[in-house]
């Protein structure tokens, strides 16, 4: 039986019969779309849509008086922005669609890229979001009842979100475009959450970090009312120190091997506040942070690049990596934006820049360490730290290697050698009264030389 | 440096110990849900274990132990314990108590020498992810503000920053080393001086409760979920300002057993962010005999002391009932 089901021929069936099948069901494609975002970044992802927004009405990049305010509690999710509202395409084509059509044309050099981030992020929230947005042309409203949606069926149409209202042909002031949304009915675990203080401290935190370059250009990002801070990108600088910044760019063609805009790179590397949290690389994509002081191997330390640990002694170290392109895609962010792709060729490349420019701040860190211990009476490393001024990276822009002064060469005369050691503070300091001396250093080396004249000749 | 309980003898602190002898009275209150005598205390006793021998003398209580960091001194510790029944546990809390078993109700009393900072706060995710409903959990810190710091520390921090010398910012860098991303957003340098510290701390305790119940609730059902009232919020100074935050674990079934407890009837309860503050006048033994004689009574009537300010002898009648008395006795 077995042998003749093998050797028969077999027909196709025919027709719908034949098929399986296997389109997801909307329960298991919300549980799968949802399941891997932090709440944390499904709010990011949204924030990033108003970004997108703030770029197209202000491409020179300029954000000033452009806001987006996130309002959240255990009920109900807000957020509202003033930047530019979203255009009736981008709602139709991206933003309310399943997947992005290979053709849609996005915001050049925007942070929304995959096409899910606006959906995931209402499924992720609650049960219930209403979608209101004006631009200078158009109006709409999309408002869900996911419960509905889900009960709907399932057919391809039936996938669709509709437009509650559309009005196109409008002449509307800049002022009053603008998007605002609104998600209730909250997921059991979600209101919980929004409840918590110490989600919101988060929130904000991982905020500021993901826009602290959106927020240097002075787009206002509050949370509850509460303005979201930044830590600006700065370096030292000054005549005698001056922090190294490399410019790349490289071609599509090399990259994917089809013509496309080009990955424009820029690198910096220096010192700056001393801080054992904050020092290390961070990187940004199409200005958006994806890398926070990292300290690990991921981007240039550790025995695989032939570099040392992070290490205390580096925590006035601070690297800025910048990568831009009007294609998205060519970037090397993961699709949640908390890293970085480190198999991407670009990156492979950029990294090689990175381990250079690390190199000469790192020697110039351990020279200043040495001067530390030795603690000399002149201490010209120390000076030019203090000489300098904290200057935004921005403003650095001539490439030019790092630039620091040279460890005074040693003091000509013997070679010296330290020595240390401890005794009960009793006796040491009536050591100091009988040699009649002030220090401890004095201690040791009066103590020192007189074993040496009584005791230095017999060798 | 000396330890701690080598410069103050904790028994001699009198603000402390109306706090401890407030506490001891609520800690009576919890016989709804149990004999008082059957609950299980921990705390950290040092060499004088104040709270052990006042909860012993007081509720009873036997199943008892002390978390001791010091590990060097365990000979001296042994030897002061004042009841064989003081178990010792030579670790830090954030090690030891983890490894305790939870499934008994338990009273516990972290009383921190150190400001707030990631450890006690571990220390308090630890007991709120494993805590019986009907426990306890008080936590004291120091919430003294930084002073301006010597000389040293200023150059220190313009040469780490390259700014001119801030104390608020100085407070802030400090705080977030203590607290990290706990600290509220929005918290400035100018939210950490004087008693605003305090405030800051005792939200950041509350906001670890609430993450942490919300954690250990999630897997629960309604009946099981945790919540916790607070009942304590203490504030005074024997030298530093001192905060002390705590309050009840209880599931929700167990709501009723909580109000049977009448805490509220409790003078010195607090649930809120007013806070109870314990001031300890200087009084003669003489002067709290006359005082006590008149007590107790109600505010319309005039306490009497001669050359007493009135100040000290309404602080005074606040907490006469758990006021200590010291004096010198010559042991034979």
């Amino acid at each position: 039986m077995e042998a003749s089901n093998c050797m028969a021929p077999t027909s196709s069936p025919q027709g719908e019969q034949g098929l399986i099948d296997a389109s997801p069901t909307k329960e298991f494609f919300i549980s799968m779309l949802t399941r891997d975002i932090p709440l944390e970044r499904a709010i990011i992802d949204l924030t990033d849509n108003s970004v997108d927004g703030a770029q197209r009405l202000r491409p020179t990049g300029d954000y000033d008086r452009l806001w987006v305010r996130i309002e959240l509690d255990s009920k109900h999710f807000r957020i509202a922005d003033n930047c530019g509202g979203i255009p009736v395409d981008i709602a139709r084509d991206y933003a309310f669609r399943f997947g992005r059509p290979k053709e849609a044309v996005g915001t050049p050099g925007s942070m929304g890229q995959f096409g899910v981030g606006m959906k995931r992020t209402f499924f992720r929230l609650g049960r219930h979001f209403v979608v209101r947005s004006t631009t200078a042309e158009s109006r709409f409203t999309v408002d869900v009842d996911v419960d509905e949606w889900m009960a709907d069926g399932e057919s391809p149409e039936k996938w669709h979100f509709k437009f509650d209202k559309l009005e196109t042909g409008l002449h509307v002031k800049e002022k009053d475009t603008g998007t605002v949304i609104d998600v209730d009915r909250l997921l059991p675990n979600v209101a919980d959450t929004f409840a918590l203080e110490n989600f919101r401290s988060r929130l904000a935190a991982e905020m500021s970090h993901a826009h602290a370059l959106t927020l240097g250009r002075e787009l206002g990002i509050a949370l509850n009312g509460l303005p979201i801070k930044h830590d600006p990108q700065e370096l030292f600088a000054s005549q005698s120190l001056k922090p190294g910044y490399v410019q790349k760019s490289y071609a599509s063609k090399e990259l994917v091997g089809e013509p496309g805009p080009p990955v424009r790179v820029k690198l910096y590397a220096g010192v700056s506040e001393r801080s054992l949290h904050d020092g290390g690389w961070y990187i940004f994509c199409n200005g958006r942070q994806i890398v926070r002081a990292d300290q690990t191997p991921r981007t240039v330390w550790e025995k695989r690049h032939q570099m040392p640990a992070y290490h205390p002694n580096y925590a006035y170290f601070r690297g800025y990596a910048y990568f831009d392109c009007d294609d998205g895609a060519l970037l090397p962010w993961t699709t949640t934006k908390t890293g970085v792709d480190a198999d991407s060729p670009i990156y492979k490349a950029v990294q090689q820049e990175m381990i250079a420019m690390t190199r000469p701040v790192l020697t110039f860190l351990t020279n200043l360490e040495k001067e530390r211990t030795a603690a000399p009476a002149v201490r010209p490393l120390q000076s030019a730290i203090s000489a300098a001024q904290a200057t935004q990276v921005q403003v650095v822009v001539h490439p030019h290697p790092f630039v620091a002064p040279l460890p005074p060469p040693a003091p000509s005369g013997p070679r010296m050698q330290r020595i240390q050691y401890s005794k009960p503070v009793k006796e040491v300091e009536k050591a100091k009264q009988i040699l009649k001396v002030r220090s401890f250093t004095a201690v040791g080396e009066k103590t020192f030389e007189y074993f040496m004249r009584y005791e230095g000749e017999k060798g | 440096m000396p330890p701690s309980y080598r410069i103050i003898n904790y028994a001699l602190r009198p603000a402390k110990a109306i706090e401890r002898r407030m506490l001891c009275a609520a800690f009576e209150r919890l016989h709804p849900f149990q004999r008082i005598q059957d609950y299980r205390y921990v705390g950290f006793g040092s060499i004088y274990f104040s709270d052990f021998q006042l909860l012993h003398r007081q509720l009873g209580i036997t199943d008892m132990l002390s978390i001791e960091r010091d590990i060097s001194a365990e000979a001296c510790f042994r030897f002061n314990r004042p009841y064989k029944c003081i178990r010792l546990k030579f670790a830090a809390s954030s090690e030891a108590l983890p490894t305790l078993g939870w499934k008994r109700r338990t009273i516990l009393w972290l009383d921190y020498d150190d400001r707030l900072n990631v450890s006690v706060l571990r220390d308090i995710a630890t007991v709120c992810l494993r805590a019986a409903s009907g426990s306890l959990l008080v936590i004291s810190v120091n919430a003294q503000p930084d002073a301006e710091p010597s000389k040293e520390g200023r150059d220190l921090y313009e040469e780490e920053t390259r700014r001119p010398f801030d104390l608020a910012d100085y407070r802030l860098r400090i705080a977030k080393q203590l607290i990290g991303e706990k600290l509220p957003p929005g918290t400035s340098g100018a939210d950490l001086r004087g008693q605003d510290l305090g405030r800051v701390f005792r939200e950041v305790i509350n906001n670890e409760i609430a993450e942490q119940l919300s954690i250990r609730n999630a897997v629960l059902p309604d009946e099981k979920k945790i919540f916790y009232r607070q009942l304590f919020h203490f504030r005074y100074k024997d030298g530093a300002f001192m905060l002390t935050v705590g309050g009840i674990l209880y599931r929700t079934a167990d709501e009723p057993i909580v109000r049977a407890c009448r805490f509220d009837t409790l003078p010195f309860i607090q649930n809120g962010s007013d806070h109870c503050s314990i001031k300890a006048p200087c009084l003669t033994a003489k002067e709290i005999r006359h005082l006590n004689s008149q007590l107790p009574t109600t505010p319309a009537v005039k306490l009497r002391a001669p050359g007493v300010p009135p100040g000290d002898i309404q602080q005074y009648a606040e907490v006469y009932r758990y006021f200590p008395t010291f004096s010198e006795i010559l042991f034979a």
